[in-house]
Order: structure tokens, then C-alpha cells, then sequence
């Protein structure tokens, strides 16, 4: 399998969860449409930095929320990310691995390279 | 210049967005992403008293509220590429309220204040925590304990978290084990010695959680809810514990006996800082007696079989007792009535010895007495 990031031995870690199942998550982006730049890891938009209490295989996921509400009433009141929208992103089987972490709707999404995702984003969808 | 170190991430998201640090002598501050400078990220940061900081881990206080108290006489900037090194606090002379770095209002880390106590304090101390509520006879007219049976039970729930640690660390593949710390992660801390209520005590793991904010203990614990989940049916008890035979469930007996012995039953109740309840589970006295005759009538249940490699190091042909020199240390075991015979192994030469490891109590002193019984032997 191959992911659309470089990720180190071991990563996703196996508590990832393989997504077999449709389901849904939400990630805030810059613009509507969103373009490719709103899908970059963190290590991809910043290849030098050390982030404290993250590791490499996290840095190199995408953060998602499993509930709107969380993007809603918590990231979007914090000044770095209230300019962002949310786009509703369908994750069918084959979309990559997941897992939660940090705070409960937190989920870190490690995506395939294959997924398009873009083609499963929409931003103002419920 | 004053300085600050990142300590624990509160809320992430691509990074972390909001985090609590210290400076050199131990003052507390949060910082919050704010937008780059310079193409380095940079944070808005203000010193705030422990008690706020409690309540804004708790989900009782905003983020707002928390900074603008917090920054009303002095709030900084710092920027840089890297958390792990300390960051440099640039003070500001602008008012906060119109600096418009402020994060809107209404930002607070848990949607639902905490009922139970389990939660509020593992949110509180951002870490987790377990609650254990016992009601020996002597708890019944007031908040009172032996203190023999708060030290037994203490010890023993300790042991059960360890040995739990110890089951659930051999289902991770070798990497997953080697990229885990284990040192001391199976120690909990008293903190709380006698919590309202009928006896209660709460105890926080010794460690701070892992980097995503998640203790090590949660693994040993989720094993010890398997145990409790049917405490009421010791046929359904019995089929769980057998599928933990080993130390474990050696240590889940010598619990049970215990409770029987002091007449209570136990609750606890564990939780971690994400999560939106505690897990809870009891036995109650009336379910201790069935559980332990139906446990008691298993043999070995709580031995482990463990392989040995080293120098044959003595032997007492009259009580079976032998000596096994590993690269680990001295080995001392036994062998039982009808076990394997020591004659013709040589003093000095190298075997290999195939042990059963079973850990008895030793009596009133909540310690734990390994022995090792030799199943077979051949040479190495």
C-alpha cells in the first residue's frame, strides 16, 4: 500500500484503524473549492520544524474532526484556524487508515495515495 | 529574556493549536497558535494562576477568559520552528482585548462538565485516573477503613494493574512494545487517600500521558474491566478469566480473596482526560464467595510458563530446590512431588529449564513471592 505521504517504519501505527466502512469526517480548508495545499501534512507544509510531543508518523497525517461540531465550536474560535471552512469529506473503503487521537473527535487520517481526495470533499455540505 | 517549555498539548489540530507551559521557575502558562511572523509560528502567550488553568482543563472555563485574565497586565509573543526547545517570551505593550489575537469566546476543551469524579479528575489533572470505593464492615456508620485492609487493597489492586500491564504489553508486536516507555508505567500515585463518601480513594498513574495524550495504564485497565465486566455470573467470569490465565489472573483471585476475607465488595471507576465517561465496574460482597469457589477450583490458574538458560548453579536433592545462573541473575526454584529429576545435571554445565512461575502473597505483607517449578530440563 502505498500513502500519499513518506511515512516512517511502523507508521500508521497498528491501533490505526483500516477504513473498510464509509464514513464521514470534517477538515477545515483555506478555500471553497479547496485545493491540494489544504490537504498537505504537516510535515509536507513544514519539512524543518520539530513539533513538541508529536511524532513523526503523526505529523505526517492529516488532522480531521468525526464531528462537525467539534470543528464548529472549538477550532474555528481559535485565531490561527477561524478563517477556514469546513468541508465535509467522505471516506469510502480503500480511503486509508485512521485513528483517534489527542482530544476525542480528533482523528488522524493517513491517507492513500490513490484516494482523490478532493473528489470527496465538499465544503457547505451537512 | 524569560523563557517557557512546552509541557502538555490541550487541544491539537495539524500542531498543536493550544498548549500549557513552564518557565524556569515553574510558573504556568498557555500559549495559543496565533497567525505566522516571519514565517515562523508564533504564539500568543500569558502566565495564568493554577486554579484557572484547572478549570480550563475541567471544561468550566473559556480560553477567552482564561488569556485576558490571565494577560491583563502583561502578555507575550514567542515564535519559533521548534517545541522541544524553550521559546522566547517578547512582551507586549498593546492591550490584549485589542490586539485581535484573542480566540473568539465560548472555546472550552470538554462540551459537558464532568458529574463523575473519576473524569472530573483525570480532565483536572490531565491524566488518568481511577476510583476505588470499597465498604468494609467498619465503613458502614462512618467514613473509616482498617488500616490493614486499605493497605491490602492498595497493594493488591496494584498488582492486578500490573500484571494486566504486563498481559496486555505481550499482545504488541515487538516494535510497538520497543517504541513504548515502559518504565514504571504500571505505577499509580495515591492522590486522593479518602475521598466523600462511603471509602474512597483515587488514585493518577505516576506517569503523564504518552504523546497523544493517552496513558499507558489505559491498556492494563480496559484488561481489568474484562474481569469485572460479568462479576455477577462466575460461569461467564470463570470463561474470562481463563482466557487471561497467567499472572493476571493469579492476581485477580488473590484480589477476590481478599474481599471475601474483609467483607466488602469493590467499585472503581477509571477514566482518562478525552473521555466523555468514566468506565465503571463492581463486584459486590454477595458476588466475592461464588466468584472465589469457582475461580479456587482451577489448577495453575496463575501460572506462567517461562523458560530459563543458564549455568546449573546448586542443588538440595532433599528438597528439590535448585539454582540456575542466567544471564538475568540467579534463578532459585523447585521441583514438585513427581516433577522432572535433578540427578545427572552437573554443577556448572549450561541447560535449558522449562518453569512453571507462580506468585504467591506473601501473607500480610501485600509482597509477591515468585517460584519456579521445573517442568523439563535438556541441555544447552
Amino acid at each position: 500500500m502505498s500513502y500519499r505521504d513518506f511515512l516512517p517504519e511502523g507508521c500508521p501505527p497498528d491501533a490505526a484503524e483500516e477504513i473498510g466502512t464509509e464514513q464521514i469526517v470534517f477538515r477545515l480548508v483555506r478555500t471553497d473549492p479547496p485545493t491540494a495545499q489544504d490537504f498537505l501534512s504537516q510535515r509536507q507544509e513544514k519539512p524543518e520544524r520539530v513539533f513538541a510531543g508529536v511524532s513523526e508518523c503523526e505529523a505526517r497525517g492529516l488532522s480531521v474532526f468525526a464531528e462537525r461540531r467539534d470543528a464548529e465550536a472549538k477550532a474555528l474560535k481559535l485565531p490561527h484556524l477561524k478563517n477556514r471552512k469546513i468541508c465535509r469529506v467522505l471516506l469510502p473503503a480503500g480511503a486509508g487508515r485512521i485513528q483517534q487521537t489527542f482530544q476525542p473527535s480528533h482523528h488522524t487520517w493517513w491517507p492513500l495515495a490513490a484516494f482523490d481526495i478532493q473528489a470527496h470533499c465538499g465544503v457547505g455540505t451537512a | 529574556m524569560k523563557t517557557i517549555r512546552h509541557t502538555t498539548t490541550l487541544f491539537y489540530y495539524d500542531g498543536p493549536q493550544v498548549f500549557e507551559a513552564r518557565d524556569g521557575i515553574g510558573g504556568h502558562y498557555i500559549a495559543v497558535l496565533v497567525e505566522p511572523q516571519d514565517g515562523l509560528d508564533s504564539y500568543l502567550v500569558a502566565g495564568v494562576a493554577p486554579e484557572r488553568l484547572r478549570q480550563f482543563r475541567a471544561g468550566t472555563l473559556d480560553l477567552r477568559t482564561l488569556l485576558t485574565e490571565g494577560g491583563a497586565e502583561e502578555w507575550y509573543l514567542a515564535r519559533g520552528a521548534d517545541l522541544e526547545q524553550p521559546l522566547a517570551l517578547v512582551p507586549q505593550t498593546v492591550p490584549l482585548a485589542g490586539s485581535g489575537f484573542l480566540p473568539d469566546a465560548g472555546f472550552v476543551l470538554h462540551d459537558r462538565p464532568a458529574e463523575e469524579l473519576a473524569l472530573r479528575e483525570a480532565r483536572e489533572r490531565n491524566n488518568l485516573v481511577l476510583e476505588i470505593a470499597a465498604e468494609p464492615p467498619e465503613a458502614a456508620e462512618e467514613h473509616r477503613i482498617r488500616v490493614g485492609t486499605l493497605i491490602g487493597l492498595l497493594g493488591h489492586v496494584q498488582m492486578m494493574i500490573k500484571h494486566a500491564y504486563g498481559a496486555a504489553l505481550r499482545t504488541l508486536s515487538p516494535d510497538d512494545r520497543r517504541a513504548i516507555d515502559k518504565t514504571d508505567a504500571h505505577m499509580m500515585d495515591v492522590v486522593i487517600p479518602a475521598a466523600a463518601g462511603s471509602f474512597r480513594v483515587v488514585l493518577e498513574a505516576a506517569k503523564t500521558p504518552d504523546l497523544l495524550g493517552q496513558s499507558e495504564l489505559a491498556r492494563a485497565l480496559r484488561r481489568v474491566d474484562e474481569l469485572f465486566e460479568n462479576a455477577g455470573s462466575p460461569e461467564q467470569t470463570l470463561a474470562t478469566v481463563k482466557a487471561h490465565r497467567g499472572h493476571l489472573a493469579g492476581a485477580y483471585l488473590r484480589l477476590l480473596r481478599f474481599l471475601a476475607q474483609h467483607k466488602t465488595g469493590l467499585r472503581y471507576s477509571w477514566a482518562e482526560p478525552g473521555f466523555t465517561k468514566p468506565n465503571c465496574r463492581a463486584v459486590a460482597e454477595v458476588e466475592v464467595g461464588p466468584l472465589v469457589d469457582v475461580l479456587s477450583g482451577i489448577s495453575n490458574l496463575g501460572g506462567e510458563a517461562v523458560t530459563l538458560v543458564g549455568e546449573f548453579e546448586k542443588v538440595n536433592r532433599g528438597t528439590g530446590a535448585w539454582g540456575l545462573l542466567t544471564a538475568e541473575g540467579l534463578y532459585s526454584g523447585k521441583v514438585r512431588e513427581g516433577g522432572p529429576s535433578l540427578d545427572g545435571l552437573k554443577v556448572g554445565g549450561r541447560y535449558k529449564f522449562s518453569c512453571v512461575e507462580e506468585i504467591e502473597e506473601v501473607e500480610g505483607t501485600g509482597r509477591e513471592q515468585h517460584t519456579f517449578y521445573l517442568t523439563e530440563h535438556e541441555p544447552a
